[in-house]
């Protein structure tokens, strides 16, 4: 009885973490757009969560420094099962710009696979809003794999 | 028969079945509110509900530097205590468990929810945490002044008229003078009282001017940023229950008045009630204002409110 409302509860209320791994920024202000009035991510049950240990959805935004390699690799491992891991942006899949540079450890499937990688340089709000509603089917399919 | 309806009272109306569902209606209600007056759509009134359930369905993780039974037995306390508190408070004539003071008893326990949070903070061994657990415990000493004392104004107003001048804790007693007299904040000296209460939800609750213990943004929600999966569904819940049973508690004590004599209409007419009480104390000051820093909410709650409470006492002193 309970699992099928825990299916739903999932499907509803996903909660993301925000986690900037040396982005320029421009990731981070079209994430921050998807929760204002005109877009509302709130509507399906999105909130950013200020903690690694609330999170259902992990969002990492720019290629991994090597200053915050490390901190990536951790906060990863405090995420409570079932988690999903979408990369926002070009970086986290290429490194874009900043390929080749000597502090940078990109890209992001060399420490953790990747569920949804949502293109662009920054991508649309429309995009990650269509990112974010494939990561909870997802979400849903992991915890339906782990009964 | 006498132990069924007791057992039905805690289980069904005004104990957890009703504190659960009520509860976390009231959390999605104001929610929805606060989404419509940001123009945005916002959630369905259920969120609270899957996000209750959401959160049952993921892993626990228990800290390797935190005390463990301390840490997952501090929710379930809040949560019993807070459940306990609605079992007083009467919904107009109705009481089930009606005693000499409960006035006393409801004080003592809407404090352990907020020592319950104050105890799973510092289990989990996070400087958030402890950051988090200090501002509470400011909260605490903030709200709680004013709160006593407007408590204390109605209690002589009410014990002036029925209890031979000697202050009565009796919630069933502050009913019955306002079914006497009509509802306690049309008269003249507690309508100080009246907004010291009103100003004091919102610290009690943590909603957004004075949710300095769980700022979501400066400290990640303080006490409860090591928890995840069930207990902190619970706390959730908890965070829910405490805004049911303080507008619940509000209305009885200023609101109330014989009402109809039927249950089912007294508790729709309660709710309802409690409705507006949530919309002007929590829902219509969260969208309007910003958080205040800790000795801001310290200043402003030893000043205004508490200047507020006293002056209802004395007026009340003074027989008006």
């Amino acid at each position: 009885m309970f699992e099928k409302l825990i299916q739903k509860g999932l499907e509803k209320s996903a909660w993301l973490y925000h986690l900037n791994t040396g982005s320029c920024n421009g990731c981070d202000i079209e994430l921050v757009s998807v929760i204002t009035p005109r877009y509302d991510a709130e509507r399906f049950g999105f909130k950013i969560a200020g903690s690694p240990r609330h999170a259902d959805i992990i969002v990492v935004s720019g290629p991994i420094t090597s200053q915050s390699r490390d901190r990536l690799i951790r906060t990863l491992a405090q995420v409570p099962d079932p988690k999903v891991v979408v990369s926002l942006g070009s970086c986290p899949r290429s490194c874009n710009v900043f390929n080749g540079s000597y502090c940078v450890e990109g890209p992001l499937d060399k420490y953790t696979p990747i569920d949804v990688a949502i293109a662009g340089c920054p991508p649309k709000p429309e995009a990650i809003m269509a990112g974010l509603v494939r990561a909870v089917e997802i979400l849903k399919e992991k915890r339906r794999a782990m009964k | 028969m006498e132990l069924l309806k007791r057992i039905l009272y805690i289980l069904l109306y005004p104990g957890l079945i009703y504190c659960v569902i009520g509860g976390l209606i009231l959390a999605g209600i104001d929610r929805k509110l606060l989404a419509r007056m940001q123009k945005r759509i916002g959630p369905p009134i259920l969120q609270p509900f899957y996000d209750f359930f959401k959160l049952l369905g993921k892993e626990t993780i228990v800290p390797r530097n935190a005390a463990k039974k301390a840490f997952l037995a501090a929710p379930v306390i809040g949560l019993i205590s807070l459940i306990t508190v609605s079992l007083f408070i009467p919904v107009f004539k109705f009481s089930p468990f009606s005693t000499y003071a409960d006035l006393i008893v409801v004080i003592y326990l809407l404090t352990i929810p907020a020592v319950a949070l104050i105890v799973g903070g510092s289990a989990s061994g996070s400087p958030y945490a402890g950051v988090g657990i200090s501002r509470e415990m400011v909260a605490i000493i903030s709200y709680e002044l004013p709160m006593v004392v407007s408590l204390l104004a109605i209690a002589k107003k009410v014990g002036l008229a029925l209890n031979n001048g000697v202050m009565t804790f009796s919630l069933s007693q502050i009913v019955e003078y306002q079914a006497q007299n009509g509802p306690l904040f049309t008269k003249l000296s507690i309508i100080p009282a009246f907004i010291a209460m009103l100003l004091v939800i919102p610290c009690k609750v943590g909603s957004l001017p004075f949710d300095i213990a769980e700022a979501e943004i400066e400290i990640c929600e303080g006490p409860l940023v090591e928890y995840s999966g069930a207990p902190l569904a619970i706390f959730k819940l908890n965070h829910a229950i405490k805004m049911l049973v303080m507008t619940s508690l509000f209305v009885t004590l200023f609101l109330s008045g014989a009402g109809t004599g039927i249950l089912a209409i007294d508790a729709v007419i309660q709710f309802i009630l409690m409705l507006v009480v949530m919309f002007f104390s929590i829902t219509l000051l969260k969208a309007i204002t910003a958080r205040l820093r800790v000795e801001q909410t310290l200043k402003f709650y030893w000043t205004y409110p508490t200047a507020l409470a006293i002056l209802s006492l004395i007026l009340v002193y003074f027989g008006l």
